[in-house]
């Protein structure tokens, strides 16, 4: 049995990757204009089409600009809050003993549920949907952030107590840059839950605004199928561009994590 | 317990009075007294788990005996004194994996103005032979590297007083005598005051002015010996000397001994 495999080269995955995606939509085409010819189904070609079709759309475009500050901006409350009350927690075993079981019960709630009472209490607009993101980003952002106070090593602390280090120094010094990585892995997590919770808050109560918005008053005309295709399409463009963002930046940014693997 | 009186006529440096510590029921030294002499290289040499490492953080401030007090320069030590250094044995966790060997060496130095600092990181970047790799991540280097960024980060510090625990115990042989070699050319350049904590027995009389022999825990002193071996040493003539030969063979038998009767108390 052969368990160690050379990596295939860049340019053989990238185009195995090209067959994958382009075989399975022209298998897709295939059935849905032969078998499943009920209308309605995304046919490849046409979702394509109307992909195109939606980049000469300024409302689309407005749209897109919309769920993207709003995605932003609950990103960024998520990780305010989540590195804050996070790095407490890991700092501080009262502060964690005493937050422990509420963020276990509040982070299993579907924040999406929540969304009606914020439109209530907050009145229509981003913010209610910026805050939906947020209450579903906080947690992976938290948790990990807390992880990574925790695991601060005791010998890198020591080590600069040795020097004559203040404990305020050594937080500032040893613990937060060992805990950032973590607190990032945090972030990406989030930032593909929060996309996701966007788009899903924006069709329940998006009153028509955002990608979701612009989803749900399309499909009320069948007709317009193929452009509600077409916009879930850019959707899940939009979250792979962002995960690749967020990867290069992590890459950037802690290219160092390398070193914890010894 | 014997108790050779020191040659030197330098007052201590360190002086530790009947140190205990204990763990809870658990007595990990007892009644340690001892000094540690001024601008010499001082090793504690023990078994394994005798406490030499507890001990070492006591001494270094970082943690209190149950009973008994450090004087460091004429002062009680709590909290770790100023001039104290520390290279720890665990070398990959004790340098930082974020910063390159020069921030690294740099660590002990925020508070000085920039051009010091970097004067002080690239001597004792050059003390210990790393010159040219001052960009590189520590983790991108060999252990010996490591331990060699972690000394000099700690002589950048520019300490009275050096502590070293098992220091080169995570090395290969070849390097930990090229790190011995390093140690002691630098401590006999700058005068320093070094204290290091060994299991090895070759290591601490090679090393050594001044042996301090710890028994079986609860661990008290056996024995302090003076060693008299002529500087600069090196591997082979230090080695081979009937001298050498010599105390190395009182000293393993003085932890044999403490072996056999379960501590010399």
């Amino acid at each position: 049995m052969n368990l160690l495999r050379e990596p295939y080269s860049r340019n053989r995955q990238i185009m195995l990757g090209v067959v994958g995606v382009v075989g399975s939509m022209a298998v897709a085409e295939l059935l849905l204009r032969t078998v499943f010819t009920k209308p309605g189904l995304p046919v490849p070609s046409k979702v394509l089409l109307g992909a195109v079709g939606l980049f000469g759309d300024p409302q689309f475009w407005q749209a897109v600009g919309f769920t993207l500050v709003e995605w932003m901006l609950g990103l960024a409350l998520a990780t305010v809050a989540g590195v804050l009350l996070g790095g407490a927690m890991g700092a501080s075993r009262i502060v964690r003993i005493m937050f422990e079981l509420p963020v276990e019960a509040f982070r299993v709630l579907p924040s999406i549920a929540l969304g009606p009472i914020l439109v209530l209490l907050l009145g229509a607009g981003m913010l209610p949907l910026s805050i939906t993101v947020a209450l579903a980003c906080v947690w992976p952002i938290l948790l990990n952030t807390m992880y990574g106070v925790r695991g601060a090593d005791t010998t890198a602390i020591q080590t600069a107590r040795s020097f004559g280090v203040s404990e305020i120094g050594i937080v500032w010094r040893v613990t937060l840059p060992a805990a950032l990585p973590f607190a990032f892995t945090g972030v990406r997590i989030a930032a593909s839950i929060g996309l996701i919770v966007a788009v899903s808050a924006e069709l329940l109560i998006g009153s028509g605004t955002g990608i979701g918005g612009y989803i749900l008053s399309n499909s009320a005309n069948a007709a317009n199928l193929d452009l509600v295709y077409a916009a879930t399409l850019v959707a899940g463009v939009i979250g792979v561009l962002v995960s690749l963002a967020m990867a290069a930046l992590d890459n950037g940014l802690f290219g160092w994590k390398k070193g914890l693997a010894q | 317990m014997t108790e050779h009186t020191s040659t030197t006529t330098q007052l201590p440096e360190l002086q530790l009075d009947g140190i205990s510590k204990s763990y809870g029921d658990n007595l990990a030294v007892r009644s340690i007294t001892a000094s540690i002499p001024a601008h010499k290289v001082s090793v504690i040499v023990g078994p394994s788990g005798c406490g030499k490492s507890t001990l070492l953080r006591i001494i270094s401030g970082l943690d209190e005996p149950t009973e008994g007090t450090v004087t460091f320069e004429g002062n009680p030590v709590h909290g770790v004194p100023e001039g104290l250094a520390m290279v720890f044995q665990d070398y990959s966790r004790s340098l930082y994996p974020w910063l390159r060997v020069d921030k690294n060496v740099a660590f002990p130095l925020s508070k000085l103005p920039a051009a010091e600092r970097d004067a002080r990181v690239a001597e004792a970047i050059e003390a210990v032979g790393l010159k040219g790799r001052e960009k590189l991540y520590p983790w991108q280097m060999s252990g010996g590297m490591q331990q060699r960024v972690a000394i000099a980060r700690a002589l950048a510090s520019q300490p009275k007083l050096l502590l070293m625990d098992e220091p080169y115990a995570s090395v290969d042989a070849q390097t930990r005598a090229d790190l011995e070699d390093l140690l002691l050319k630098i401590q006999r350049k700058l005068g320093i005051t070094v204290l290091i904590v060994t299991h090895d027995i070759d290591e601490s009389v090679y090393l050594a002015d001044h042996i301090i022999v710890l028994s079986t825990p609860p661990s008290v002193v056996a024995e302090t010996i003076d060693v008299d071996l002529a500087h600069p040493r090196d591997h082979f003539s230090t080695k081979t000397h009937p001298r050498f030969v010599e105390i190395r063979g009182h000293v393993t038998q003085l932890l044999r001994h403490t072996e056999l009767t379960g501590g010399a108390a």
